[in-house]
């Protein structure tokens, strides 16, 4: 060896040599125990920040805005519960299933043993790919669904739906609300929102551009022709027995697409028509004219609207109102708890492939070599001998995964937005609602500082979840650790 | 807690390939439901080639909006020093480089504090550490490791700056020494355990060799144990970098939203994801927008890089790997 360390150390005495080395032995131990440090000082300024503010009050109640007395973190807890659970019900079987497939079946063609190699790079490399990445994917393939369905947002109603049921909503001079069936039309105007695929005179198709009104025009002739302002207005015409909107793009020239009927936003009540009652009985609605008194018998005052009143809190015009069933479901997914779940389960895919691997290559290569000299297929090998043994180690490496899942914030963001609160409670795959992660993250940038303490205390929630799993996967490990060896 | 990313998933591949030599005999109906099984498990295991299908298409479909749009030449988007995308007033400009070197800048520091650190630490306990030292320190960087980001991002904001910067000098409230440390806190577990993992992978015999010619502690592992073991760390390094480049709650917490082109640590600097989150955070994310497009333009710049690095990392372990047998 002639490198020039080895030189330097030669002419050293051996008193020297021993006291460099124990004397980096003590700068490495001071290095590490900085990581102690950094970890005791993070605890101690969270729980400084927020400790006080945690009560059950806090734990229940929902965000109000300016007002950090009064706002909590309850939907925000369910949220991410509701979003883990079904992160972690679809990256668990397929990350696992991968796992088997990398592990248990190699195959001995060379063709196919490529395919393998190149799963596994993916999946290694995937596991580098930043979340906020998952986050744009989520967007894009959940959200939107690469804008394969169009949808005009303007009444929040996508083309493909089940499960919801729209009425019109009115409140009676008595101050009751009665609702009655919406039935779909077809609006004469819509604003167009979204790009989408439209026909032109001629009948090429083509995607259309939506340029938002603070983003400047486009100048190029190619763009114009195929470009729109949002909210460009779109009239409903009928072509040859068929119902088509059309507009004109910034260039002038016009184009169709197909007119789906949607609900308005708003109908008149002009004639007597029977609705239900809160308490769910149906009864004819009396329909007054302007001019006459207001009735003074509770009873008919509560099946009475005015045909046109002035007054907005008794107005006659019903507006639009959605029930969802529990398992209303639309195409695209828009943003919503199930695509937070779904694009969740990407990011943790990886991990989960990676630790069930593990977990399957610990399995003593014996056990394998047993069940297939009893004659067992080589699934039969899989399902009886090596995922037994196998499970512990894998639901470690999930509990590991789901912890990763619920402290991720970044792709929720992208997906759903920075929700804060919601009105109505979490009651389908479609709704969005705030979590935790998210939460905390609006709640630090937040300029009232009094949301500062709240971050805080909804991060001590946030940490007793990771310590709670963590603690379940440590359970499992040192329980069946022992049983294996 | 998770060291999540690229655990040493290609370690123990020769056991596995013994193959039972004798003739599996199964009736009929189990050979039939296998596969069946089979072809469920290549379809589970399709769901992770179509992800990175489906981030390359998406990337690549998406930035030719932004890229066909007339305002838009490639050229200026890779060399322009201004960024206005998504401000709604004056001019709009859109070239990368405030972005990137935000991110550089953070990530920068982030490597100065993590690598050194990591480094010396993973030599520590997989050199040095008592069992009693071994059992606190491993568990202390494991929580580390599984401390949500977003919690970091807040420790970045709420303590960093204030009570450690700000005493300091004309630091701004958001600025990139604060982001850089938190993101460099962050990547401190994952720098450990991955070169601890090599350095331990480093087998036994070429210590004892080591210390039988009369070398002491320090020189067995500088000059025999880190030099068998580059490789690891090296891959080990390019992870965390990869990790640093990506990293976004604590640069949209910590780092500001205002894009600057400049080197000085004490200003803010919005990174590639920080604008990312902006844009998605504001709610004005609609389709077939300029600033929706420019999402996809900069993720792709995102993308590559950190994809490259990764890649880069793997190549290093699988080839510049010492196999001892």
């Amino acid at each position: 060896m002639t490198d020039p360390l080895n030189q330097q150390l030669e002419h050293r005495s051996d008193g020297q040599r021993k006291m460099f080395s124990s004397s980096f032995s003590v700068i490495c131990l001071l290095v590490s125990s900085l990581a102690i440090v950094v970890l005791a000082t993070l605890l101690f300024s969270i729980f400084v920040t927020g400790g006080t503010w945690l009560n059950l009050e806090f734990l229940t109640a929902s965000h109000r805005e300016n007002n950090p007395e009064e706002s909590g973190i309850g939907q925000a807890i369910v949220g991410s519960l509701v979003i883990c659970s079904i992160c972690g019900l679809v990256a668990l079987p397929i990350g696992v299933g991968t796992a088997i497939f990398l592990e248990e079946f190699q195959p001995r063609r060379r063709i196919l043993r490529m395919f393998h190699g190149l799963i596994q790079l993916n999946i290694n490399n995937l596991a580098g790919v930043p979340s906020i990445v998952y986050g744009i994917l989520g967007l894009t393939a959940f959200v939107y669904m690469f804008g394969a369905f169009h949808s005009i947002r303007i009444n929040g109603q996508p083309d493909y739906e089940i499960g919801a049921t729209y009425s019109y909503q009115v409140k009676t001079l008595g101050g009751q609300y009665v609702k009655f069936p919406a039935r779909a039309k077809l609006q004469p105007t819509i604003e167009i929102q979204d790009s989408r695929t439209v026909t032109d005179s001629s009948g090429k198709r083509f995607k259309l551009n939506v340029f938002s009104p603070i983003d400047e025009e486009s100048t190029l002739a190619k763009t114009r022709s195929k470009s729109v302002i949002r909210g460009t207005q779109a009239q409903l015409i009928n072509r040859e027995g068929a119902d088509l909107y059309e507009a004109a793009t910034i260039d002038g020239r016009s184009f169709t697409f197909p007119a789906k009927p949607t609900y308005s936003q708003f109908a008149k009540i002009l004639e007597p028509i029977t609705v239900t009652g809160p308490d769910g009985k149906s009864f004819e609605l009396n329909v007054l004219s302007k001019s006459e008194a207001i009735p003074t018998d509770e009873l008919v005052k509560a099946r009475s609207v005015f045909a046109d009143s002035p007054d907005p809190n008794k107005r006659s015009s019903a507006s639009i109102f959605r029930e969802n069933s529990f398992f209303h479901m639309h195409l695209p997914f828009s943003k919503s708890v199930l695509s937070a779940g779904l694009t969740l389960a990407l990011v943790i895919l990886p991990i989960v492939i990676i630790a069930s691997q593990e977990a399957i290559r610990g399995v003593p290569q014996t056990l394998r070599e047993a069940a297939f000299g009893m004659g067992a297929t080589r699934w039969q090998v899989v399902r009886g001998a090596v995922l037994p043994s196998a499970t512990p180690g894998i639901m470690t490496g999930a509990i590991l995964a789901m912890s990763r899942a619920i402290g991720e914030a970044a792709p929720l963001l992208a997906v759903m937005g920075g929700v804060l609160g919601t009105t109505n409670h979490l009651s389908s795959l479609m709704d969005r609602t705030p979590v935790l992660p998210v939460t905390i993250f609006k709640w630090a940038g937040d300029e009232n500082q009094g949301f500062e303490h709240l971050a805080a205390a909804a991060i001590i929630v946030l940490l007793a979840f990771l310590l709670m799993m963590n603690s379940v996967a440590i359970l499992i490990r040192h329980r069946y650790e022992k049983k294996l060896a | 807690m998770s060291n999540d990313s690229a655990a040493p998933a290609e370690l123990l591949t020769a056991e596995t390939n013994s193959k039972p030599s004798f003739r599996i005999r199964s009736s009929s109906s189990s050979k039939r439901w296998q596969a069946i099984v089979v072809t469920g498990l290549v379809l589970c295991s399709l769901v992770s080639l179509l992800t990175t299908i489906g981030i390359i298409v998406m990337l690549v479909v998406e930035s030719w909006g932004f890229f066909a749009d007339s305002r838009i030449e490639l050229w200026k988007f890779l060399t322009g020093t201004k960024w206005t995308v998504g401000q709604t007033q004056g001019s709009l400009s859109y070239g990368i480089w405030p972005l990137l070197s935000g991110t550089l800048r953070i990530t920068g520091i982030a490597m100065m504090i993590s690598l050194p650190m990591g480094l010396i630490s993973a030599v520590y306990l997989s050199e040095y550490a008592s069992k009693r030292i071994r059992s606190f320190l491993k568990p202390t960087l494991e929580i580390l490791a599984g401390i949500p980001t977003v919690v970091l991002g807040f420790f970045a904001v709420k303590f960093i700056t204030p009570y450690m910067l700000e005493p300091l000098g004309d630091f701004k409230t958001f600025n990139a020494t604060s982001a850089g440390m938190a993101v460099g806190i962050l990547c401190l577990p994952l720098v450990t355990s991955l070169a601890e993992d090599a350095l331990q992978a480093v087998p036994n015999r070429l210590r004892e060799g080591a210390y039988g010619l009369g070398s002491t502690r320090l020189e067995v592992t500088l000059k025999v144990v880190v030099p068998a073991a580059l490789s690891g760390i090296i891959s080990a390094f390019l992870l965390a970098l990869a990790r640093a480049i990506g990293e976004t709650m604590v640069v949209s917490l910590a780092a500001g939203s205002t894009p600057t082109f400049t080197l000085d640590p004490r200003m803010p600097s919005q990174t590639m994801t920080g604008f990312i989150v902006e844009t998605f955070k504001s709610e004005s994310v609609v389709p077939g927008t300029l600033s929706y497009f420019s999402i996809y333009a900069v993720g792709t710049v995102l993308f590559l890089i950190t994809f490259g690095i990764t890649l880069i990392g793997q190549i290093i372990r699988m080839r510049y790997r010492e196999v001892y047998d």
